[in-house]
């Protein structure tokens, strides 16, 4: 299993959870499913706490991790960055939108949309 | 006289040809040579500014016949003044460079954690490799370049577009990739940002943003077919403004308006159009060079103060 695939679960594990977890805790619910080392979740964790994606909390002698934002947040960010991103007021062009250029007044009204919450 | 030809050359090519070039109606018919047109008139442009830099000093010091202490001067004052033209440009290309890889590696990271591809039924039987969901209300796609590139389909897209539109959008999104056309942006963004404001002119950067979808969207046809393409492009563009007028949508709805009028009716592509542009840029940097350059430095160099 890809790395990539594996950071994706833990942090779906961790959304899930709703509080802090263990390195402990996420890979039982994690080897429900599969067979896989306790040191692999621990590397994906430390790896995803670097990325400043989780944030490592030291609590009765152990580690626990929890998300730095839920997951509809980072959604929010993530689409406002997309979209800021067109190459309207010669931001760099990271990426191209299928729509091409989008108006500023379409920008701000689709940056509202954004901010609420998915559903 | 070498100074003054390259001079009124070199305005000509960046005051009055790109506001006519961007007017003009036959790139829709030529996108990608078209781009190579482009591409041709702002290296020209540098070209000449180099050119007069360099010359125009040297000449002065000939017509007036001063001293060789005079001509060393001007000989390495113009050098210095090309050195920072060429600096420049190269500093811009690199901060616009550097800017978006960390900004693309940084999304792609967060992409990817929050992708949501499997559970969405709607996608196409065979999803690409890098195709990412982002599920939120908005639709909107969108294409990450580099060389671990993405293309990010958002959850509202997938609600309103069928899967054979879905397909017509990927298609377009993956030829942005497969041709490179992060790079022809960056370039021309990063010329942009090193021409001193009084002389920047936009349309170059949007004819070329422009031009670029054309080519995205003449890539999904051929795989897709036309009329998917161009009935996503308009949900995609309502929904991205969905209450203004569409009168007052302005300069992003025009061009939403060119590319789908380029696609309801048969394909427009002409080889003709494409030979003439890409001769056009050809000559734009081979005449001057051989017409007014290579006679200047005989004699320049022949006059070399060391």
């Amino acid at each position: 299993m890809a790395l990539g695939d594996l950071e994706r679960e833990v942090m779906q594990q961790l959304w899930d959870a709703g509080e802090p977890l263990t390195v402990r805790q996420v890979h039982e619910r994690l080897s429900r499913s599969r067979d896989l080392a306790y040191t692999t979740v621990m590397t994906v964790l430390d790896r995803l706490a670097k990325k400043g994606v989780v944030l490592q909390q030291k609590a009765d002698r152990a580690y626990r991790y929890a998300p730095a934002q839920s997951r509809e947040e980072m959604t929010a960010a993530l689409m406002l960055d997309a979209l800021s991103a067109a190459p309207d007021g010669v931001r760099d062009a990271a990426l191209a939108h299928f729509v091409g250029r989008i108006d500023p007044s379409a920008l701000t009204a689709a940056i509202e949309a954004a901010r609420k919450p998915a559903g | 006289m070498t100074a003054l030809l390259l001079g009124a050359l070199g305005l000509t090519l960046s005051l009055v040809v790109p506001g006519a070039l961007a007017a003009a109606r036959w790139p829709d018919r030529a996108p990608a040579a078209a781009v190579v047109l482009w591409q041709s008139i702002t290296l020209a442009g540098i070209l000449c500014a180099l050119g007069v830099v360099l010359a125009a000093p040297q000449e002065l010091v000939h017509e007036l016949g001063s001293g060789k202490p005079v001509g060393v001067a001007a000989l390495i004052a113009a050098l210095g003044v090309a050195a920072l033209i060429i600096i420049r440009l190269l500093v811009s290309l690199a901060g616009v460079t550097y800017r978006s890889r960390t900004r693309r590696a940084r999304h792609r990271m967060l992409v990817d954690l929050l992708d949501d591809a499997e559970r969405h039924g709607e996608l196409p039987a065979e999803v690409p490799p890098g195709l990412r969901v982002l599920d939120g209300p908005l639709p909107f796609a969108y294409c990450l370049p580099g060389r671990n590139p993405r293309v990010v389909v958002s959850g509202g897209a997938l609600r309103i577009l069928d899967s054979s539109q879905v397909a017509a959008v990927i298609a377009h999104e993956q030829a942005h990739l497969r041709h490179r056309h992060d790079l022809v942006m960056e370039s021309f963004t990063a010329f942009y940002r090193a021409v001193p404001r009084p002389l920047r002119s936009r349309a170059p950067l949007d004819a070329v943003h422009l031009l670029v979808e054309m080519v995205a969207d003449d890539a999904a046809r051929r795989r897709c077919g036309a009329e998917p393409l161009r009935t996503a492009l308009a949900v995609l563009g309502d929904a991205v403004s969905p209450d203004a007028p569409a009168e007052a949508r302005g300069d992003a709805e025009q061009e939403r308006r060119r590319r789908t009028a380029r696609l309801a009716g048969p394909d427009g592509r002409s080889l003709a159009w494409s030979a003439l542009s890409v001769t056009l840029a050809v000559s734009l940097l081979v005449l001057p060079t051989v017409i007014i350059v290579v006679p200047w430095l005989g004699r320049a160099l022949m006059a070399w103060p060391f």
